[in-house]
């Protein structure tokens, strides 16, 4: 497992023939020829946007269903299968579609908001550069949200029910037991689940490479489909490591906020 | 007794508008998997074709052999899943529980699989399996996917256990029964949902699993679902009736198994062993 690891890290530091072979060390060039490219970083901030807006909308709305689910209704266990629905189809084939989904003449999305008149003049999704980025960031939460509602619904459910017992008694309204009840009782599964939602949508390739491989132009790349583009479409092996290493270092990073506060207070209890 | 949480209008009419987007794009799956290749393209779009039919399934089904993938995926996913939970419940118990040296480190180095995206770290592994002759085989697949998907399984899983208060192990210790029975039969019935959701999101991973299945398998019959999808899917770029109808016959497996699981898995787990 580690191995494909060290042979990136390797690469970034190397010059690289066509084939990814190690030609010539080349020390720290690699790094500063990527870092004085503008375009570099204009990815590397929508990268950052793109994963803070997904990873905010995952959680917002994973939780707001996981709350429903979480209520007795007849027919729970339905809506709860049927909101797993965009996460249980293949994320391939689910791209294909929503690409039919967001086509302007043809796709049923922009003919049924202009009939509904909830917006008479709805863009071309995919072909200008802001509502791209907006279409692309739509499949990747759509994608993700299932996961997060699911995990938060199960931390819901191993929450002991005495407890909620006691704070009816207790008289508590609805809105206390979720801030002292269940919020805190699933604050480890919330923290786990968006340091895993931050690293998966930091690196959703998916949703970016097939829907608009990154265009128009590169108005949509985000880090991950760069690195790609660079390692398979360009042959630049070294610039691709580059950029995997300097990914790696971000998530890293987040990764060790996210764990400080996971550890923070166990050695209290 | 009505302490538990009740349905209000308010969060019927959400759960509804929230399913209608969520669904969204299922709905254009089914409106567009019963026209037939004319209606897919008319200007307005239709939501009801004016001559449904069900001939795309047939093409579909005729001139693919999805009874083959459905096979491969089946076992690459169930194995996968069975291969990750037996590891990851004793390596997250252990997490959430246990103290020793390099706890913490541990679970860094399982986040840092995660750093990398399959992107990354495809050609290395594609050079590691050729050295172990393990190209073209389910175990490359049932490897990759129970590897990447156990960090997943372990950081939340031991999240799962930590929820659970130390107390009723403590009582379980009390009466003579060892670590292992206390996972077994005070802490797994407990953490049902999460074991379910961790084997669940698992067997989903692999079941889905697309970039390492394209480089590691060649031959036809060991195609799973996805990757032999992908390819007919690629050759009808515009066939967007047939696109649809492959995914909707794609998904179908997935949510009939998540649907049997949730019925028994939970009810089995959790049956008699938390006090009511």
């Amino acid at each position: 497992m580690i191995y494909p690891l060290i042979y990136v890290f390797a690469m970034s530091l190397f010059q690289t023939n066509k084939l990814g072979g190690l030609i010539r060390f080349s020390g720290l060039t690699n790094f500063i020829a990527v870092m004085s490219d503008a375009e570099f970083w204009r990815v590397t901030g929508r990268t950052l946007l793109w994963t803070f807006l997904g990873v905010f909308v995952k959680m917002t709305v994973g939780m707001v269903i996981a709350l429903l689910l979480n209520v007795k209704f007849r027919g729970r266990m339905v809506a709860r299968m049927l909101f797993i629905a965009p996460w249980a189809s293949s994320v391939p084939i689910s791209v294909l579609l929503w690409s039919w989904v967001y086509t302007p003449q043809f796709g049923l999305l922009n003919h049924t908001l202009a009939a509904l008149h909830i917006w008479n003049n709805p863009p071309v999704w995919l072909g200008t550069p802001i509502p791209a980025f907006i279409s692309a960031l739509w499949v990747d939460i759509w994608i993700g949200v299932p996961f997060m509602a699911l995990v938060f619904l199960a931390g819901m459910q191993s929450i002991p029910e005495d407890l909620y017992e006691s704070a009816y008694i207790d008289g508590v309204n609805s809105v206390q037991k979720y801030f002292y009840i269940t919020l805190p009782g699933i604050r480890h599964i919330i923290l786990i689940a968006t340091l895993l939602s931050c690293l998966w949508t930091f690196n959703d390739f998916n949703a970016v490479y097939i829907l608009t491989k990154g265009g128009p132009v590169t108005s949509t790349d985000i880090l991950i489909t760069s690195i790609y583009k660079n390692a398979f479409q360009w042959l630049h092996f070294s610039k691709a490591s580059v950029m995997a290493v300097i990914t790696f270092v971000i998530l890293t990073a987040i990764s060790v906020v996210y764990a400080r506060y996971y550890f923070k207070g166990e050695q209290i209890s | 007794m009505n302490w538990r949480n009740r349905a209000t209008p308010v969060a019927v009419v959400l759960t509804i508008f929230l399913l209608l987007v969520m669904l969204f794009p299922f709905f254009v799956m089914f409106s567009t998997m019963i026209k037939t290749s004319q209606e897919v393209y008319t200007i307005p779009p239709r939501w009801f074709p004016h001559q449904p039919t069900f001939g795309n399934f047939v093409t579909v089904w005729a001139q693919y052999q999805l009874i083959t993938y459905f096979k491969s995926s089946a076992i690459i996913a169930i194995a996968a899943t069975l291969v990750n939970t037996l590891l990851s419940i004793p390596a997250a118990y252990a997490i959430a529980r246990l103290r020793f040296l390099g706890r913490r480190l541990a679970l860094y180095i399982f986040l840092v699989v995660q750093m990398f995206s399959p992107v990354v770290v495809v050609i290395a592994l594609f050079k590691t399996f050729g050295a172990l002759h393990l190209l073209d085989t389910y175990l490359s697949l049932v490897l990759t996917n129970a590897v990447f998907t156990m960090a997943f399984s372990i950081w939340l899983m031991s999240g799962y256990f930590r929820t659970i208060p130390v107390e009723i192990e403590e009582a379980a210790f009390i009466d003579g029964a060892t670590r292992g029975q206390t996972i077994l039969r005070i802490i797994m019935p407990i953490a049902a949902p999460g074991l379910v959701t961790t084997m669940i999101y698992t067997f989903i991973y692999a079941w889905n699993e697309f970039l390492f299945a394209l480089s590691f398998i060649q031959s036809q019959p060991k195609m799973p679902l996805t990757l032999g999808l992908y390819r007919f899917v690629g050759r009808w770029s515009s066939q967007w009736h047939l696109l649809s109808t492959a995914a909707f016959l794609a998904i179908i497996p997935v949510l009939v198994l998540f649907y049997v699981i949730q019925h028994r898995l939970v009810a089995g787990l959790a049956g008699g062993a938390v006090k009511e």
